[in-house]
């Protein structure tokens, strides 16, 4: 049966697109025999290879598991729609890359959730996989079925789908989740057993066990525990000191998107801007030292022969060595013609050295920078800072070292926006491209990237209403006029297309039914932006019987309970409510280097910080 | 310092998962292999360097191979077997390398003295062999056998250069094609079995020789 059902896959393959999407095969791919381990877990990122397969996440995962002798992890990826058509025409359950094994047959399932828009492949991916989608149907036969990543901080619009949720960083955990799950199968105990074992876990949380009751009028009442032993709040997991990065990076043999290793080089960021998830939910900052990161690229290269490296953080300039990092990776690796990426720049603390220093390493292409506000009035709500004097001196300065095309990033549907604060993103276009003509002539090119903006869970937005369609649209459409007749080149976010974000990212348990709703009715790929699933998504919301803008349009009261209070993230929410408070009163709030605002992650980690010399943290 | 390259041809195979790998990745594959195996590499000129490397020919997605050929340049000269050891150990498993040589660097490039490919396709059981081969021989007395691949329409019966049918142990039928390679004259073995109505999915298709105008 297993010979004729890989000929099988063998067949199909020779009728989709790329399909060395599926059949692994990479140099550093680990495939291990399955008579030797106790547990089997199968890694799957819920988007199509191109876009999971680099994602660091699932790298430095797949390395921790494969390195204990017991366990093996292999990948999957979400079938493109060709794919998929002939899985399900030949009805073959949807496998992992290294031993083409159904996901059926494996232990665990490890889902990673970077982002809401993804919510609908994984359904498809459990459809695909002949395994029972909601977590009250499976058996002790069934594989567990969890997630990780950045959008689990909020779990509730799919905890009816998964058995746990790690809160958190995995680097560690999994390895506890891995423990559990063998002693449990050991015992041959009922799979409540393992989800109360689960549940034990610092920064596992089993939403079976929480039961969340509403008020008439839809806002939440209450959310408690329904299981004795099981903590009222799940505090997320860290690692106090940032681990060693994996160098054994597979190799994809097919083009993808981003096909560069990347280098963690810092996690978490001190800048506290308003309306970044990421710079709240990563917190504590930790970073690793140049003398570890040099290596660990040297390790990569050799191992991989990659010929990019992207160095990884939310605020490259931030990391305390960035001027002897880049430094160093010049000397070391430009004969080898590495060329590397230092993303996420900020403006204000960019040196002219470490500008130069860039510009030897990678000459030629554009530069990108993120004021996001174009008037001090808007930055001050934000909270990022930036003095207009600073910022066109730093654009000079991009233009004086040859640059000739720079990229800037604002965001609109910002709180107390008026007209003359999106005029002024226009404005300041209109000056970047006057001093790049002056400086370079012509043929200077200029971008403006325009998002809007979309409240997050645990940030200091996280009450914000998002603005209207119409408003937005109008601010476009006033941003499209003026930059077509400056020429400047201007992308946007239609309003549409963020819309199922802002209802996804704030969601509570009611939205898994909308989930299930929309992924029967065909919504997949939903990040994709391409494929018009908005329609779709509406049909789900009033099949359930909800209405989608009590999501996205209402004002949050301060008092309210939000369904993702019992997830503590180490960030108070008096800080969060403060700090939004503050943003009303235009208010800055310094870096939380220079002082500490008692955002709580201290309280919530302090006992894990390292001694001095042994791994850096942020906080003062 | 001497700046004359040092050319090296390599055969070598490609076979399991990898041939569901096309030819712009295999020579990015090779590529990063040839970083992993820290050679003193020889780049292109211009402003996006580039590892000099040149394969012979396109393997067609699907088809494995034990006779492609490829041609890499080094700035040094190394023992041979101590980079067959080095690139082998680089290499995905499913790229053999099957013979590696110092080649002169006044050759012709490997795709312009390419002049055929011989294939190897074993054909998935057949209801009625004895058809098979009347079709076969049918479609091959026909002096025009257009085919149209990109929206452009060429006449493969005098690309076709040699058949032979053999029926294997496992009462598989065996076909060996060779067909022309040469630039702008390049016919695809799975174009033919189309025309004979059998899907090349359901073949193994082999390329087991490539037959240069040097040889």
């Amino acid at each position: 049966m297993t010979g004729s059902r890989r000929d099988l896959i063998e067949k199909i393959l020779y009728h989709v697109e790329k399909p060395g999407r599926y059949v692994g095969g990479e140099h550093n791919q680990i495939v291990k025999d399955w008579g030797s381990v106790d547990t089997k877990w199968c890694l799957i990122f819920p988007d199509i290879y191109d876009i999971g397969q680099t994602n660091l996440g699932l790298a430095m995962l797949y390395q921790i598991l494969n390195a204990e002798k017991n366990i093996l992890a292999e990948r999957s990826f979400a079938p493109w729609v060709d794919m998929e058509e002939e899985l399900r025409k030949h009805r073959i359950p949807l496998f992992s890359l290294e031993s083409k094994k159904p996901l059926s047959g494996f232990d665990i399932l490890g889902f990673t959730l970077p982002y809401e828009s993804i919510y609908t492949n994984v359904l498809n991916i459990l459809d695909l996989a002949e395994i029972p989608m909601f977590t009250s149907e499976r058996t002790a036969e069934d594989p567990l079925v969890i997630a990780g990543g950045q959008a689990c901080f909020n779990p509730e619009p799919v905890s009816d789908f998964f058995d746990a949720f790690v809160i958190g960083e995995g680097e560690e955990v999994i390895l506890d989740i891995s423990r559990v799950y063998g002693s449990w199968r050991q015992a041959k105990l009922p799979r409540l057993d393992l989800h109360l074992a689960l549940a034990k876990l610092e920064g596992v949380y089993v939403p079976s066990f929480y039961s969340v009751s509403y008020h008439p009028e839809g806002l939440i009442s209450e959310i408690k525990t329904n299981q004795p032993g099981v903590p009222q709040k799940i505090t997320k997991r860290i690692v106090p000191v940032l681990p060693p990065h994996p160098t054994k990076f597979l190799v994809p043999n097919v083009e993808i998107v981003h096909d560069r290793m990347s280098v963690e080089i810092m996690r978490g960021c001190t800048r506290g801007c308003r309306f970044c998830h990421a710079g709240m939910v990563n917190r504590p900052v930790r970073q690793r030292d140049a003398s570890v990161i040099i290596p660990t690229i040297q390790e990569a290269v050799n191992a991989t022969g990659y010929e990019e490296v992207g160095l990884l953080s939310l605020s490259s300039s931030d990391h305390t060595e960035i001027l002897d990092l880049t430094r160093q990776v010049y000397d070391c690796f430009h004969e080898q013609k590495l060329a590397f990426s230092l993303p996420s720049l900020r403006i204000e603390s960019f040196s002219l050295d470490l500008m130069d220093e860039l510009k030897e390493l990678k000459p030629g292409g554009g530069f990108t920078l993120a004021p996001e506000a174009a008037t001090e009035r808007m930055r001050a709500v934000i909270n990022k800072p930036l003095d207009d004097h600073d910022f066109y001196q730093t654009v000079t300065k991009i233009f004086e070292k040859g640059w000739r095309s720079l990229k800037l990033y604002y965001m609109i549907g910002l709180p107390t926006e008026t007209m003359e604060d999106v005029d002024a993103i226009l404005q300041a276009g209109i000056k970047v491209q006057q001093i790049g003509r002056k400086l370079i002539g012509k043929s200077v090119k200029i971008h403006l990237g325009i998002a809007s903006l979309i409240p997050k869970p645990h940030t200091p937005s996280q009450w914000l209403p998002v603005h209207n369609p119409d408003s937005i649209q109008e601010k476009l459409d006033y941003l499209k006029a003026g930059t077509r007749k400056a020429g400047i080149k201007m992308s946007y976010n239609i309003p549409d297309s963020t819309l199922l974000e802002s209802w996804l990212s704030r969601g509570d348990r009611r939205l898994n039914q909308v989930v299930f709703n929309a992924w029967q009715r065909g919504a997949k790929f939903d990040a994709w932006g391409e494929r018009d699933n908005l329609h779709i998504w509406r049909n789900a919301f009033a099949e359930a019987e909800i209405d989608p803008d009590f999501y996205a349009y209402r004002e949050r009261d301060l008092e309210e309970t939000l369904p993702w209070d019992h997830i503590n993230i180490g960030v108070s929410k008096n800080f969060l409510k403060r700090d939004y408070q503050w943003s009303q009163q235009g208010r800055t709030r310094a870096d939380c280097r220079e002082s500490c605002f008692m955002c709580g992650i201290l309280d919530a980690f302090g006992e894990d910080r390292p001694a001095d010399g042994f791994g850096y943290w942020g906080c003062p | 310092m001497n700046d004359t390259p040092v050319r090296y041809r390599m055969k070598y195979s490609k076979t399991g998962n990898l041939r569901f790998i096309g030819h712009l990745d295999t020579q990015v594959m090779f590529e990063r292999a040839l970083r992993r195996a820290n050679f003193p590499l020889r780049y292109t000129q211009g402003f996006n360097k580039r590892i000099r490397l040149n394969l012979a020919s396109a393997l067609p997605l699907g088809f494995i191979s034990s006779a492609e050929m490829l041609d890499f340049w080094l700035n040094l000269e190394l023992d041979v077997e101590d980079i067959r050891q080095k690139l082998q150990n680089a290499l995905p498993a499913e790229i053999r390398i099957l013979e590696l040589r110092q080649a002169d660097n006044s050759l012709p490039s490997l795709q312009a003295s390419l002049v055929s490919s011989e294939y190897r396709i074993t054909l998935p059981a057949l209801e009625s062999p004895k058809e098979f081969k009347a079709e076969l021989d049918k479609l091959l007395t026909q002096t025009e056998i257009p085919v149209t691949r990109r929206d452009k329409t060429i006449n493969y019966r005098p690309l076709i250069l040699e058949h032979e049918l053999q029926s294997n142990p496992h009462d598989c039928f065996v076909v060996k094609l060779t067909l022309s390679s040469a630039p702008g004259a390049n016919a695809r073995p799975d174009d033919i079995l189309e025309l004979l109505g059998i899907d090349p999915a359901d073949c193994v298709i082999e390329r087991v020789r490539l037959n240069f105008s040097e040889d």
